[in-house]
């Protein structure tokens, strides 16, 4: 059941597979799951990893089982009440009492969310579900009825191994999803909206909801709405430049500079001069490797009016850093390219030959930040061994540049520095990418 | 049978539906569960206060940077097994001289590896049935330590080092694993999988409320409704560091040596903000907010109107 919603969740960012299926299959066997709220809850537990994920899951899953589709910047309340569920779930609730028509729409909703998240089913009429969406599938069809019990027997053989991932047929799932995707590319039916379907749709309190559900209670429906409305559940973009909003996400990818381990050696003269002490009796010593000493150079441009913009959050980016790494940091700054000075002050009036720089350990990673566009003239002789000396000098070294990515081709001088220094966009994304591959080159000894 | 009633906390523990829920499916499908959420909002706690309502053994991990898998679950002790056996020889020696007395080994025998391994929190957690294993902290460890941890969490069984015992545990005996981290690194994509994964959401004043009636039952209300308003004052100034439910009990717990009367004109001098900003920027931006909200009115400086 529900094969088609791994793939509804992908569409909406949210890394979903067959695992989350059978672990679905499992609760149901254990009578975890008794209400659609119970089903929310048991999703999200197992696809959503992060609480930026919870937002986008939660759309996934509305639009699912609920068929409430919340376009992009809209307010839950406005999707559902467009939604054809809601439409129906109304007439009745007016019909019901005539009282009602009056009533505060926001009212009404919450009304109808606690419904749905405590809407009961059980897995027969779920598996009815599954019937009919057999039975609209031409190809299912043509399969016959025969075919129908031998993947019931498929169905419940992989109950019987859920709890065990390893044994699980995984090709034979993976078919199958991918013929559900083939349908709903081919037709929007919606998969099992069997929520939505006319006639089936289970609503109301009812067995175990009334009995005093098991787990749940509640549903959970006001914390699906709480969660429509808050910034804090979705993605930042970790595609844009670094800002306000994603330095934390790209604090976060910055953290791939921190090596450690836990490894020890055994330290073999220490060893063998106090196991001669010990008259002979050589007992293993072992020290911790000693970590890495994160160093880090931050070369900024921070001429014209072109990077304004983005020295503040570089700054509160790298102070961040060295606040929570407790590690050495050294800033300088210059002018669109470098001859034979960088300065360590903002105003660039001191300023430090390179040689300086050039005379650090090896083992510094450096982060240039500019946006390498300049005058050709700029860029001469000089300035290219300049840049050449430090990729030479420090291995680790990256350029981190704030122009979108399909403009660097555009420049003439960021098309020459491309080529002596490794160029990253400056957003997370990038700077992840940078320090992934800064990572692959070893420390010189 | 593992313990899997539906736990919603104690009375001095509120913990909330979702929490509860994610908490419960954990138990009755043997996965571990990862809580994360803002530092202070009781992500340890739950473990605990639900090991002592329900009087279960609790078996902790403190995570740290130097955390390998062999602490956590079993580590052979070589030192002991090299002197146990030098003792052997010794007494041998001692025999042959005639000399009555023996050196003790502690009712150890080299002979049985098992007596060298000394079992880490989640061997005897594994070992004991009904426990509660918490694992604090995860996001502190080395890179390798979640990973090293797979193998453990799904196929639910330890072999011990040396001398080869297995210690496994069926699925309806796992006992309550529950993990937490402050997401200061990203945790592997194959571990998040294997859990059932909770973010704990900050609570909405209402529920602050109730927490805080755990916490200090016979509390003025209205010294509580004031440092609650506070206190969500503060956290929208957009501080480096927010104060969370933790610093809030801290506060209230200085607070409440005050007579009532005291009590409220330190809540609106912000007495003791030492307890609920950590940063010297945050105290400055929070002692500029004052001067603008009294609004100079004769250097009367009011946070709280």
């Amino acid at each position: 059941m529900f094969e088609s919603f791994p793939e509804v969740c992908r569409s909406f960012g949210i890394d979903a597979d067959v695992r989350s299926l059978l672990l679905m299959r499992r609760a149901m066997d254990k009578q975890l799951v008794n209400t659609v709220g119970d089903m929310y809850a048991l999703f999200k537990g197992s696809l959503v990893k992060d609480p930026t994920h919870v937002g986008p899951f939660t759309q996934a899953f509305y639009h699912y089982f609920i068929g409430v589709d919340v376009q992009p910047g809209e307010r839950l309340s406005d999707a559902i009440q467009r939604s054809q569920t809601f439409q129906d779930w109304l007439d009745d609730f007016i019909k019901a009492d005539e009282e009602r028509v009056n009533m505060n729409m926001d009212d009404v909703i919450e009304k109808f969310l606690d419904e749905v998240h405590t809407t009961t089913y059980d897995i027969k009429k779920v598996l009815d579900g599954e019937k009919i969406l057999a039975e609209d599938d031409p190809e299912m069809k043509d399969r016959g009825a025969g075919d129908a019990n031998a993947q019931q027997a498929n169905a419940d053989r992989l109950l019987d191994k859920a709890a065990d991932y390893r044994f699980v047929d995984l090709e034979e799932l993976r078919r199958r999803m991918e013929k559900v995707m083939e349908q709903q590319s081919e037709k929007h039916s919606g998969g099992s909206h069997w929520i939505g379907t006319g006639g089936t749709s289970p609503y109301g309190h009812g067995g175990a909801a009334l009995g005093g559900i098991r787990v749940g209670g509640s549903g959970g429906g006001k914390m699906a709405r709480q969660v429509f409305d808050d910034p804090q559940y979705y993605p930042v973009d970790v595609d844009a430049n670094i800002n306000d909003d994603n330095i934390d996400a790209t604090l976060a990818s910055l953290k791939g500079v921190l090596e450690e381990t836990n490894d020890m050696f055994l330290d073999i003269p220490l060893t063998v001069k106090t196991g001669v002490k010990q008259g002979g009796l050589f007992l293993p010593i072992e020290l911790e490797k000693t970590n890495d000493k994160l160093q880090v150079i931050l070369l900024i441009d921070n001429g014209g009016y072109s990077m304004d913009y983005f020295i503040r959050p570089v700054q509160a980016l790298f102070k961040k850093m060295k606040t929570r790494y407790a590690h050495d940091l050294e800033t300088y700054y210059f002018h669109n390219t470098i001859y034979k000075y960088v300065y360590d002050d903002e105003r660039r009036t001191n300023p430090i030959p390179i040689e300086r720089i050039l005379n650090k350990d090896p083992n510094y990673r450096v982060f240039i930040i500019g946006d390498a566009s300049m005058a050709p003239y700029e860029l001469h002789e000089g300035s290219v061994i300049a840049w050449g000396r430090f990729s030479e000098k420090f291995k680790k070294i990256c350029w981190l540049n704030p122009v979108a990515e399909k403009h660097w081709a555009i420049t003439f001088t960021t098309t020459i520095l491309k080529r002596i220094i490794p160029m990253y966009s400056m957003t997370p994304r990038g700077i992840e990418k940078a320090i992934r591959e800064m990572n692959q080159k070893k420390n010189k000894i | 049978m593992a313990e899997t009633t539906f736990w919603t906390g104690s009375d001095k523990y509120l913990c909330d539906r979702e929490l509860a829920q994610a908490f419960h499916m954990s138990r009755v499908l043997g996965m571990p569960l990862l809580i994360e959420g803002e530092p202070g909002t009781g992500k340890t706690e739950l473990p605990l206060q639900y090991s002592k309502d329900l009087n279960l053994d609790l078996h902790v991990y403190p995570v740290g940077s130097k955390s390998t898998v062999d602490q956590f679950v079993a580590k052979f002790d070589h030192v002991k097994y090299l002197r146990d056996s030098q003792i052997e020889v010794l007494n041998a020696q001692r025999e042959e001289k005639g000399l009555e007395t023996k050196l003790s080994t502690g009712g150890r025998s080299t002979e049985i590896l098992d007596d060298y391994v000394m079992l880490g929190p989640a061997s005897k957690a594994y070992s004991s049935k009904n426990s509660v294993l918490l694992i604090d902290e995860i996001d502190k460890a080395p890179r390798e330590f979640p990973n090293d941890l797979l193998y453990a969490l799904s196929h639910r069984k330890f072999v011990m080092p040396e001398s080869g015992k297995v210690i496994e545990v069926s699925e309806e005996d796992m006992p309550a694993i529950v993990i937490t981290s402050n997401r200061e690194q990203e945790l592997p994509t194959a571990f998040k999988g294997r859990c059932i994964y909770h973010y704990i959401t900050f609570p909405s004043s209402d529920v602050m409320r109730q927490i805080v009636d755990k916490h200090y039952p016979n509390t003025d209300d209205e010294v509580v409704q004031r440092s609650i308003d506070i206190f969500y004052q503060l956290r929208q100034l957009g501080l480096e560091r927010a104060p969370s439910t933790r610093e809030l009990l801290n506060w209230l717990k200085y607070l409440k040596t005050f007579s009532k009367k005291e009590t409220i004109k330190k809540i609106e001098e912000l007495d003791g903000l030492g307890a609920l900003v950590k940063t010297q920027d945050d105290v400055k931006r929070v002692k500029r907010n004052m001067d603008t909200q009294s609004g100079g009115s004769g250097g009367n400086k009011r946070f709280y109107q």
